[in-house]
């Protein structure tokens, strides 16, 4: 079959007839956070599928840095988050957090901490603690971020577990304002639609 | 980009009566304080699969609806189209991995629902069956099949599942530069010499029928559930959708001096609605069966750039990860 | 005084070898491995036609065409590009070991411009580094990654190269007016551009089980 799209007809297109594409060859998923100015939270953004950490950054970020601004990315393997409960309205999830007993025993390591503070929201990073275990970790939140307003969710991630962008990277963003073929603004056209009309 | 097309399976048993009556309950009260659903929280199996399959279809909507307008990225006209061009295909593909990262967290993994696509088992958005002649065709994409997948996501944006409508608001904002960019070309071409004003007139009464038919089939003859209302799932009928978008676009469309090629069309002042010739609804059914002028074509790419590139995903697969639901 | 007709010769080549690639490598989008490859590669085109357009443009204000009707209507045999570019994009390990072949030389070609006499190409040298320390990066984890992952992705990597490699040499063919481009300081040279890719080529290289040929037995295309 001839093609309009001259790229279609320089890939010898496969005639096979429809048939499953086994085996199922599905990578690793990711969870991606960016940050848009220096002062910004880290905010969560989505995720990718990669094979290893190196892979799911370059993927992040051109799917989740393309437009706009960004000054700063990373990502973690979806499995390496611990996530609490959920819940809602004015209960907050650190009401179902017990304090382990035990705090500090020998060896911490950090942690960042994220809070989901709007159902259906992003979740935003918090802060980062030093603790033994991320459930000591958690204990120890509750008498250091937390204010009156209600928490409904909460990740909390080792901080080895995450790669993410170094200074000397951050010029990767460089160039992203030049971009305004990608952005809406670049795009008026009133004057001309005017221009036109006042012709007829 | 996508309509409300979407095939919804038609909803013989719900299968309510196997559910916890408390948890049900408490499911339907959260959707009803405008509360979103999250991955993690109860809800009913039918939700479950309503919204797999929704999320799906737009998902390949969007992979396929990339085909058409692709057909010109290497002969758009000039650095800045071109730029833009490629960009918004890219898009395209871009709001395929979100969306189908959105269903993920529902527990149907992306190569599952890839593999749906193109052995068949799925749909996706009939418009994308049509193919892309001219220039003037990919400037008729970019407008008003654009606008109307506006349309369609600013009101799914308002659904009830989380993850969807954060892919849906992040789509949106990078649909407002197709809408731009659209309309700038078409503006350009309305503009232009009579060549370019004829070919312009073409396209859009070659794409005038897709485009009615982009909203799926008459309220008279489709599938209602009131339940997937009820649920947040489906936001608004397909009429209703389909007289939002000529209310905003057809003006548009004539001020710029071009005709619409259906001469029953006009807005009824007392209604407030759009009246029009009835789509032909025999047509859209046997073009999302499988016989429209491009099926084969989309399907046939989509699986050569699968099997093509499965020697390398084969290499990516890597011992020491795994593939979960992404989280939210 | 800069030599602006030895100027012109070097951005002609350097504008066209871009926007030929840029042109083969936007053929991906949509058509791409994986959807994330997909975005990612789309992106890279992107960046070497507007690269390019921002060269076009310094050779308008040195008086050549308006940027559209000379990157888009000049004929076939008025184009200074390598053959690198042109080929026809293949499977997507061809195109992934021209775009590291390629964009490892253009990372340090737009390196060494940086301090260029003309003004505006070195601003403009300045100024898109970070799009090509992605581009690097991301073909230096790509090579590494398929380079040593399965046996069928090692052989289709190492035929790729061995057919790449004469036609990645033949970007450094020297202008015809190279001596007045290095003597009025726009660029030090293809010669010294070659030395440093070939280090930088075998770098990343060493970190597979690749092969690569002695390049000064290589034949140029």
């Amino acid at each position: 079959m001839e093609s309009l799209d001259p790229r279609v007809n320089r890939l010898n297109l496969s005639t096979t007839e429809l048939t499953s594409k086994a085996p199922l060859d599905q990578l690793g998923t990711y969870e991606v956070f960016s940050q848009l100015k220096e002062d910004k939270p880290y905010f969560h953004v989505g995720p990718v599928h990669a094979p290893n950490c190196e892979m799911a950054f370059l993927f992040a970020k051109e799917q989740f840095s393309r437009r706009q601004t960004c000054t700063g990315l990373f990502v973690v393997e979806t499995r390496n988050i611990k996530v609490s409960v959920f819940t809602e309205g004015e209960d907050t999830v650190y009401n179902y957090i017990s304090n382990p007993g035990e705090l500090a025993n020998g060896n911490t390591e950090s942690f960042e901490l994220f809070h989901l503070k709007k159902r259906g929201k992003q979740h935003e990073y918090i802060g980062t603690i030093e603790a033994s275990s991320a459930e000591v970790a958690l204990s120890m939140v509750k008498s250091e971020f937390i204010n009156d307003k209600p928490v409904y969710n909460i990740w909390i991630i080792k901080t080895s577990d995450i790669e993410s962008s170094q200074d000397e990277d951050k010029i990767i963003w460089d160039t992203l304002p030049d971009k305004k073929f990608r952005d809406a603004i670049a795009y008026k056209a009133a004057d001309k639609i005017k221009e036109f009309k006042e012709r007829q | 980009m996508y309509g409300g097309g979407n095939t919804f399976e038609h909803i013989k048993s719900n299968g309510l009566e196997n559910e916890d009556p408390e948890k049900l309950a408490q499911f339907e009260a959260r959707i009803e304080r405008g509360e979103k659903i999250e991955p993690n929280d109860w809800m009913p199996q039918l939700y479950r699969k309503q919204l797999i399959r929704m999320i799906e279809q737009h998902a390949h909507s969007e992979i396929i609806g990339a085909l058409p307008e692709g057909t010109w990225i290497t002969r758009a006209p000039g650095f800045k189209r071109k730029l833009a061009l490629m960009a918004k295909v890219q898009d395209e593909v871009g709001h395929a991995q979100l969306l189908y990262s959105a269903a993920e967290t529902l527990g149907k993994s992306r190569e599952q629902m890839i593999d749906d696509l193109i052995n068949g088992k799925s749909k996706y958005s009939n418009i994308f069956n049509y193919p892309a002649f001219t220039w003037a065709d990919s400037c008729f994409i970019s407008w008003l099949v654009d606008a109307g997948a506006i349309v369609n996501q600013l009101a799914n944006a308002r659904g009830s599942y989380g993850p969807y409508c954060r892919a849906l608001d992040r789509i949106c904002a990078e649909e407002s530069f197709h809408l731009k960019y659209g309309h700038h070309c078409v503006i350009h071409m309305a503009t232009g010499t009579e060549k370019q004003r004829e070919m312009m007139q073409a396209a859009i009464n070659r794409w005038w029928p897709p485009m009615m038919h982009f909203f799926g089939p008459s309220d008279k003859i489709s599938v209602h559930s009131e339940i997937l209302m009820r649920w947040k799932v489906k936001m608004g009928s397909n009429d209703d959708m389909r007289n939002q978008f000529l209310d905003m676009y057809v003006p548009k469309i004539w001020e710029l001096g071009f005709t619409i090629p259906d001469e029953n069309l006009r807005k009824n002042e007392v209604t407030g609605r759009w009246e029009y010739t009835e789509p032909d609804w025999e047509e859209f059914k046997r073009v999302i069966n499988g016989d429209g002028p491009c099926n084969k074509e989309r399907l046939a790419v989509r699986r050569t750039a699968e099997e093509r590139g499965r020697w390398v995903r084969e290499a990516l697969l890597a011992p020491k990860t795994e593939y979960v639901a992404p989280l939210a | 005084m800069t030599n602006t007709e030895a100027l012109k010769e070097l951005i002609y080549k350097m504008a066209d070898d871009q926007l030929i690639l840029g042109h083969r490598n936007s053929e991906w989008t949509g058509f791409g491995p994986l959807l994330e490859e997909d975005i990612a590669f789309s992106s890279m085109a992107q960046d070497k036609v507007g690269q390019s357009y921002a060269l076009y443009q310094i050779l308008n204000d040195l008086g050549e065409g308006d940027p559209d009707t000379v990157a888009f209507m000049r004929n076939a045999d008025q184009f200074h590009n390598s053959q690198l570019v042109e080929l026809p994009n293949g499977e997507y390990d061809f195109s992934l070991v021209r775009h590291f072949l390629f964009d490892t030389a253009e990372a340090i070609r737009f390196q060494m411009l940086t301090n260029c006499s003309h003004e505006p190409l070195a601003q403009l040298a300045n100024k898109i580094k970070g799009e090509l320390r992605y581009h690097t990066m991301h073909a230096d984890i790509w090579i590494k990654q398929l380079g040593r992952a399965t046996e069928e992705s090692v052989s289709k990597l190492q035929d790729s190269l061995d057919r790449l490699i004469p036609y990645a040499i033949g970007v450094f063919e020297p202008s015809p007016m190279e001596d007045q481009i290095i003597e009025d300081k726009i660029f030090e040279g293809e010669g010294k551009l070659r030395q440093q890719w070939e280090e930088a080529i075998l770098v990343v290289k060493s970190k597979t089980p690749l092969n690569l040929p002695y390049f000064s037995l290589v034949k140029p295309v």
